[in-house]
């Protein structure tokens, strides 16, 4: 995709970092490579940290908000929703990617993190394809120049 | 941190056609509704299959009347392909266009007709029963006009998607002339001719398999293959040129068997169309591709390429039979491996790449409803079926080629074999997604999904 909008072109970007990161921890998976799985947790704990907290939040508070007094609410809560599953999987995956960062996982919890990465990867991958096909598109028409101007500002500066 | 560039041109566009995502959930027909279609689709694939692995010794000697070989290819054609286009068009026109679904209740009692109707008219056919086979059309005819009204409507009241909706009139149109000539067909078998026989069966091939399915095909990977791979999707105005071509092929192919006299010269015409409107689309896949995000589709995206490559061996095969001393497909090898490579080559590999990645997808979405944390798509797909069911599918083909080539009756029973065995496993597939999926629906709504 090719987007007017600064924003849309920043989200863009950060979906295309996330989908080759998932990509590499899903076929790391599907080949049961722990070594090359235990040097992605570490890009993917500080992915997961700013997708659920900077990206997912600005979305949230900045974006959707515009969607839904544009008569979007529906995809703005299908997102909404997304991002609550996504949460809850990657509550869970935190602390497994934290041990294997420090090389302290066990083997009964490898089995739990390989299926709660499986999981991730799979949400994340179907979630980025909704914004990337709906909620993008969308904001070239929602944000005027200055609007877009100044949430691209906010999102690189809280970054 | 410095703030990024400003934009340098500021042009408001319309959004991509690929926001056709938003508010999905709201536009799904009950669940029953489409996998009902798609469910029957998958026990008549079995089915011809296995009237092929019966009947493979009629085959050889088969020159295009009532038998087993035409029972078989209309529970392929009738039954397979044109009862899954049902199911996806009720269901993903309306998403892709951006509308409410329309009349569910109407959308599902048709089924209660047209899957007893194809039944009836296939075990008409091989058994050589004209009257069974006549209120098997019957049946059919009368659950297709409601369809086709249906999908009229859904046409009419689309929003965006102009390159889809163009390809969806060509195959509203081509319908409407595969009923006609169907109906003159069953009427010649009925004793009641009102077309001649060549006229009729000459139509009714191209605007089934070239008009309805193969339009449909091609408007709907528009919609699909963007989907699929997070590409871009093609620009409306390309879409709508590669349209244009695939329908004058179409028309060419169609006008050839009504008129003896020009009948060569338009077969070749509508050969020349039919590869450009081919490369058009392909370039236009390859597009698509290019941008996309996820460019490994797995064993669903080689069968679609392997659909499409079904698709130009049809026009090898057409270039073939028509450079024939008589210039006729009938009876001919070529004949045969025309028809092999458009129905099974091209349509049925692409429905079936397809259809394992959409199945999923809807009851994904289904089983989505009400709940925090729903079953992906692959929670719900039994992955090692779909890979026993390429490499048979592809073996069968290959089985089948060879068969009709050789006349070798031996052949084409292993074909019938290896066929079954295929989609004995895609039938494991769809069953155990209805399974999960029903299991994941009655459990605890906040529950976890793995």
């Amino acid at each position: 995709m090719s987007f007017q909008c600064q924003v849309s072109r920043l989200l863009d970007d950060e979906h295309r970092s996330s989908i080759a990161l998932l990509d590499r921890v899903g076929h790391a998976l599907a080949g049961g490579d722990l070594g090359a799985l235990q040097a992605l947790a570490a890009p993917l704990q500080r992915q997961l940290a700013h997708e659920i907290g900077h990206h997912f939040g600005f979305e949230e508070a900045e974006l959707f908000p515009r969607m839904a007094d544009a008569g979007d609410a529906e995809l703005a809560q299908l997102l909404t929703e997304e991002h609550d599953t996504l949460r809850a999987v990657a509550a869970e995956l935190q602390p497994l990617a934290a041990l294997l960062v420090a090389g302290t996982l066990g083997a009964a919890q490898r089995a739990a993190l390989q299926r709660l990465a499986g999981e991730l990867v799979e949400r994340q991958v179907a979630h980025i394809q909704k914004e990337t096909m709906a909620l993008l598109p969308l904001l070239d028409d929602l944000l005027d120049d200055e609007t877009d101007r100044q949430l691209a500002f906010t999102y690189t500066a809280d970054a | 941190m410095t703030a990024p560039a400003a934009r340098p041109a500021p042009p408001r566009r319309a959004p991509v056609g690929g926001s056709f995502l938003a508010g999905a959930a709201g536009r799904l027909l009950p669940q029953s509704v489409p996998f009902r279609y798609f469910g029957a689709a998958t026990v008549f694939h079995l089915a011809a299959w296995l009237v092929l692995l019966f009947s493979a010794d009629q085959w050889p000697a088969w020159r295009g009347g009532l038998g087993w070989p035409l029972a078989a290819l209309h529970l392929l054609t009738l039954g397979t392909l044109l009862a899954s286009a049902i199911g996806a068009s009720l269901q993903l026109l309306p998403v892709a266009t951006r509308q409410p679904v329309r009349w569910p209740r109407l959308a599902a009692l048709l089924w209660w007709a047209y899957v007893p109707g194809v039944a009836l008219l296939a075990a008409g056919m091989g058994a050589a029963r004209p009257a069974w086979l006549g209120l098997g059309a019957a049946l059919v005819i009368g659950a297709l006009l409601p369809f086709a009204l249906l999908l009229g409507l859904n046409l009419r009241a689309a929003r965006g998607m102009a390159g889809v909706v163009l390809h969806g009139w060509g195959a509203q149109a081509a319908l409407a002339l595969l009923l006609a000539s169907a109906a003159a067909l069953v009427a010649l078998w009925l004793g009641h001719p009102l077309l001649p026989r060549d006229a009729a069966r000459g139509v009714h091939l191209v605007a089934g398999v070239f008009g309805w399915m193969g339009l449909l095909a091609f408007g709907l990977s528009y919609v699909l293959l963007p989907m699929f791979t997070l590409g871009r999707v093609p620009d409306d105005g390309r879409q709508r040129q590669a349209g244009a071509v695939a329908l004058l092929a179409v028309a060419l192919a169609v006008a050839a068997p009504l008129a003896p006299s020009a009948t060569v010269p338009l077969r070749a015409a509508a050969l020349l169309a039919g590869a450009a409107a081919l490369l058009l689309h392909l370039r236009l896949m390859r597009a698509v591709q290019a941008t996309a995000m996820r460019r490994d589709l797995g064993i669903a995206g080689r069968l679609i390429n392997g659909g499409w490559a079904g698709l130009a061996l049809t026009l090898v095969a057409a270039a073939a039979a028509l450079a024939a001393p008589d210039g006729s497909l009938a009876g001919s090898v070529f004949g045969r491996l025309f028809g092999l490579a458009a129905v099974a080559g091209w349509l049925l590999t692409f429905l079936l790449g397809v259809l394992q990645r959409i199945l999923p997808f809807l009851a994904a979405m289904h089983a989505a409803q009400g709940r925090r944390r729903p079953p992906t798509p692959s929670a719900l797909t039994l992955p090692h079926a779909l890979a026993w069911h390429a490499a048979a599918h592809a073996l069968a083909l290959a089985l089948l080629a060879l068969g009709l080539a050789l006349s070798s009756a031996a052949l084409l029973r292993a074909a019938g074999a290896v066929g079954s065995v295929g989609a004995l496993a895609f039938a494991s597939f769809v069953a155990v997604l209805l399974l999960r999926t029903r299991k994941a629906s009655t459990e605890a709504p906040a529950g976890p999904s793995r």
